[in-house]
């Protein structure tokens, strides 16, 4: 880049100099309503966000990795807003690993909510310069300009942003920059396609699996079919007699299961030569010690730890004083399995590792990570290591992970030459973090229709335990989630089970769950007390509005009024009120998710023991909106995902093994069962938080309170294929 | 390894790969083309569709020896311009989200409709039961077939 810079000013004082030089004094431009067709340079760098053109466009760097949750546009909307160009004259481009970005990854749906406020300033700053620019160039005060189009104009005066992009540069940066008056925005809260789109729709190479490198080589690996099981030894001699098989070796896994686990890397000419190699090679493996062997073993892990006294996380009022005073008393156990990711693009990464440099290319929700990892892996300092991440197919918290590119790094630092790692899908199934499972017991006591105190024991397996973070509970157990804080008497206890198998971060980790179980049971006690579900949660809610104290992701608190709003909007669009449809049962949940508020209805029709999910209404407050069209996807994609790890999705063991390794054998919801899904967002001015996520758990609950409602009797395990209803 | 020689996008290309190397495989990493996706390997996910004398056909499962002077399309060769129908329903949609599976997704709606110009929901929702999207996106899919079917 600093080549290209250095250049670039070069050619652009030298034509600035002579035919440039009029244009800069402005007058030449004024009524000129197209710009210049050849751009005089491209891409100088204002800022690390905003390079700009010539020709008065300008590249925009989209900072964080886009796994599909749109903030390849969205980010970018951002800063072109405050740029005040027009989205028409914005060319996106990927940002690389970059210091001076910030953290750069995609997790947690905090793309939007906490890049916001420094891309405004971001954007802004730019323009900031380049108005005093103008101001220098014209003699005129800052006041008597503004921006419009891509111009900067005073009175008769006016020129775009190429012509004052080289005097801008030179000027000091405002670190607070005059930002726009909300009402003024253009494009945030604009539907803008994805960048990508027309890539996308003509197949150009966008994905880590479409790229490529010069003298790179193929990798794949074979792994265990025992989650966690080392390697005692393994004989390649057939597969070293294909023809173009390069070498087989021994991965070392790390100390760590997150960064790398073992295996053996079989490296050939071409992919599919190392795919037909590794059929060949023969691997003993040791199981771990007490590794879980079937499901059931699991299931009972889970009692003993429930029953067990764990960790209190939260204590209100005395919940033993009222149990004893109070015999109206309802016990529930809730149980989710462990989910697959699945996410469409396999694993893969590449690496070219030489002398005192590595060049690391792939699809990662985690840059910086991968190259930490690539540094402990080879002692190459990170100051070497670069990184450009792709687009990517599918990330669902799968690549929050790096093992994969470890493992590139890994084999390309042995072979000393540039290996491109692919895993087939058995490896993706094998070689998985799945959302960890868990099991949720609920005991409350009511006085009528109110909850008057909820004991909550928690059981999962933990992927804080799992990596070695702490606390076990994490993101396992949230102890102010909805209703604490709501009920005068509340315990919540935690106790972690670790196990072989390996767990990680799906979309809303822990919440997926921990909605579920609560929202559910929230739905049972409504029914016990005779009352609607919804009055039921909104009577608890309270009509007050009450800044609730949170202290986990999405806090430091969440509204009540907020709450109350998305509850009322979709029990308004949904039609809650009026008759249901012959044969249709609905079922209702709401709650604040990392940051935004969300609330369901869900119709399903049960014909013979059946059911299918005629249609879904979710209202969603997630503050300022920024791309409509992409807000209004992501709420549909989450909530879609959902119904399929709703209605199919767990893994299974046969003596330990995973019962399902591709697609034939772990279904994935297909479009006859993806039912409509209707999106109704808040009109809001409030600061705008993350939606990749929050539309994902609310489902669950929302869709199995209407089939309990339906076949009359209570669901409490997912999915519901286990109980024979799809 | 033996040399075969393939029609790809109208064009014949010559390819030295082994006999079972399925055609996903030589359109992705000996072609270049590489808007065909490797999902499963075992034809259940739909990304790598392409088409077969215009039969939608999963590539990751068809090995190069068995294709011979047939006629393959695939996303790069669905149009010259990126302007057929289904690729313009799908821009004005804004179908993707990660965009991983949609040219499986194109390629199979594409084949659909150019037998069958006026699906039924029903029609739709069968013919495209070969192609999972993991993000989803199954309400814009479906609205994009129905606004290709209208232009084809």
């Amino acid at each position: 880049m600093s080549n290209q810079l250095t250049t670039n000013r070069r050619t652009f004082l030298k034509l600035s100099g002579t035919a440039g030089g009029g244009l800069i004094l402005g007058f030449n431009l004024y009524g000129c309503a197209t710009l210049p067709s050849d751009p005089l340079f491209t891409a100088l760098e204002i800022n690390a966000f905003i390079l700009i053109n010539g020709d008065g466009t300008a590249i925009i760097r989209a900072k964080n990795p886009d796994i599909g949750q749109g903030v390849k546009t969205s980010l970018p909307m951002i800063l072109a807003e405050e740029l005040d160009l027009p989205w028409e004259k914005v060319i996106v481009e990927q940002a690389e690993l970059d210091s001076r970005m910030g953290s750069q990854f995609a997790g947690g749906s905090t793309g939007v909510k906490t890049n916001y406020d420094n891309l405004r300033k971001a954007g802004a700053a730019v323009r900031d310069v380049l108005v005093r620019a103008a101001a220098n160039q014209w003699n005129v005060p800052i006041t008597e300009i503004k921006t419009e189009d891509g111009f900067v104009i005073s009175g008769r005066k006016k020129l775009h942003y190429g012509h004052l992009a080289e005097a801008a540069a030179q000027l000091e940066v405002n670190e607070n920059p005059p930002l726009k008056d909300p009402q003024d925005f253009k494009i945030i809260g604009k539907s803008k396609s994805d960048v990508d789109l027309q890539k996308i729709v003509t197949g150009q190479p966008l994905f880590g699996l479409d790229q490529e490198i010069d003298g790179m080589v193929y990798a794949t690996v074979l792994k265990p079919d025992v989650f966690g099981a080392k390697l005692r030894s393994f004989d390649a001699t057939e597969a070293l007699k294909i023809e173009g098989i390069i070498d087989v070796f021994e991965i070392e896994g790390m100390d760590n299961p997150t960064r790398m686990v073992d295996g053996v890397a079989i490296v050939a000419d071409k992919l599919w030569t190392a795919f037909k190699a590794k059929k060949l090679v023969k691997a003993n493996w040791s199981n771990p010690r007490g590794y879980i062997a079937s499901n059931r073993q699991l299931m009972a892990d889970f009692k003993k730890g429930i029953n067990a006294k764990g960790e209190v996380l939260r204590e209100d009022g005395n919940v033993d004083s009222e149990f004893r005073s109070n015999n109206n008393q309802i016990e529930a156990t809730y149980d989710v399995p462990f989910v697959s990711h699945s996410q469409m693009e396999p694993m893969n990464f590449i690496a070219d590792v030489r002398e005192n440099e590595i060049d690391l290319t792939g699809p990662t929700q985690t840059p910086g990570s991968a190259a930490g990892l690539a540094n402990m892996i080879t002692g190459i300092p990170r100051e070497n290591i670069k990184v450009k991440f792709t687009r990517i197919g599918g990330g669902f918290g799968r690549r929050l992970g790096n093992d994969y590119a470890s493992e590139a790094v890994f084999i390309s630092h042995k072979l000393k030459r540039p290996v491109k790692l692919v895993w087939n899908r058995e490896n993706d199934f094998l070689g998985d973090y799945y959302r960890p499972a868990g099991c949720y017991h609920f005991k409350a006591a009511m006085e009528g229709s109110k909850l008057t105190a909820l004991d909550v024991n928690i059981c999962t397996t933990s992927r804080y335990l799992y990596r070695g973070s702490s606390p076990a509970h994490g993101t396992e157990a949230f102890p102010d989630q909805q209703p604490a804080g709501m009920v005068p008497n509340f315990r919540i206890a935690y106790t972690p089970l670790l196990t072989n198998i390996p767990v990680g971060a799906l979309r809303t980790p822990g919440m997926n769950a921990t909605t579920f179980a609560y929202q559910c049971f929230m739905d049972e006690l409504a029914q016990n007390a005779g009352k609607d579900p919804i009055d039921f949660q909104l009577e608890m809610i309270g009509e007050e509005d009450r800044d609730m104290p949170y202290s986990d992701h999405g806090g430091p608190s969440y509204n009540t009024t907020r709450l109350r709003g998305v509850i009322n909007r979709v029990r308004q669009e949904s039609g809650w009120d009026q008759p249901a449809k012959d044969g249709v049962s609905r079922g209702f949940a709401g709650q604040m998710v990392f940051g935004t508020y969300v609330a369901c209805v869900v119709d399903v029709r049960n014909a013979n023991g059946k059911i299918k999910v005629d249609q879904v209404h979710i209202a969603a407050d997630c503050g300022r909106v920024i791309n409509p069209i992409g807000a209004e996807a992501q709420i549909q994609g989450g909530v879609t995902d959902a119904i399929s790890a709703a209605l199919y999705e767990s893994l299974e063991l046969d003596r330990g093994k995973p019962k399902a390794q591709n697609f034939d054998q772990y279904q994935k919801l297909r479009m006859k069962d993806s039912p409509d899904v209707h999106v109704h967002l808040t009109d809001s001015n409030e600061q705008p938080q993350g939606l990749g996520e929050p539309s994902y758990p609310i489902l669950f609950p929302a869709l199995v309170n209407a089939v309990s409602r339906s076949i009359g009797k209570r669901v409490r395990e997912l999915p519901l294929k286990k109980h024979g209803l799809v | 390894m033996p040399v075969y020689s393939i029609n790809v996008n109208g064009k014949s290309r010559q390819v030295d790969v082994d006999a079972d190397t399925p055609l996903l495989w030589v359109l992705r990493d000996t072609l270049d083309l590489v808007g065909t996706k490797f999902g499963c390997g075992i034809a259940q996910c739909g990304a790598c569709t392409v088409h077969l004398n215009g039969n939608a056909v999963r590539s990751c499962s068809l090995p190069v020896s068995t294709i011979g002077d047939n006629e393959i399309t695939t996303i790069e060769g669905l149009s010259e311009n990126g302007d057929h129908p289904v690729q313009s329903a799908w821009r004005e949609h804004d179908v993707p989200q990660c965009g991983y599976c949609q040219a499986g997704q194109m390629m199979n709606a594409a084949a659909f409709l150019s037998r069958n110009s006026n699906p039924s929901d029903e029609d739709i929702e069968n013919a495209m039961h070969g192609n999972i999207c993991r993000c989803a996106t199954y309400n814009k899919i479906k609205a994009a077939v129905k606004t290709a079917a209208t232009n084809m």
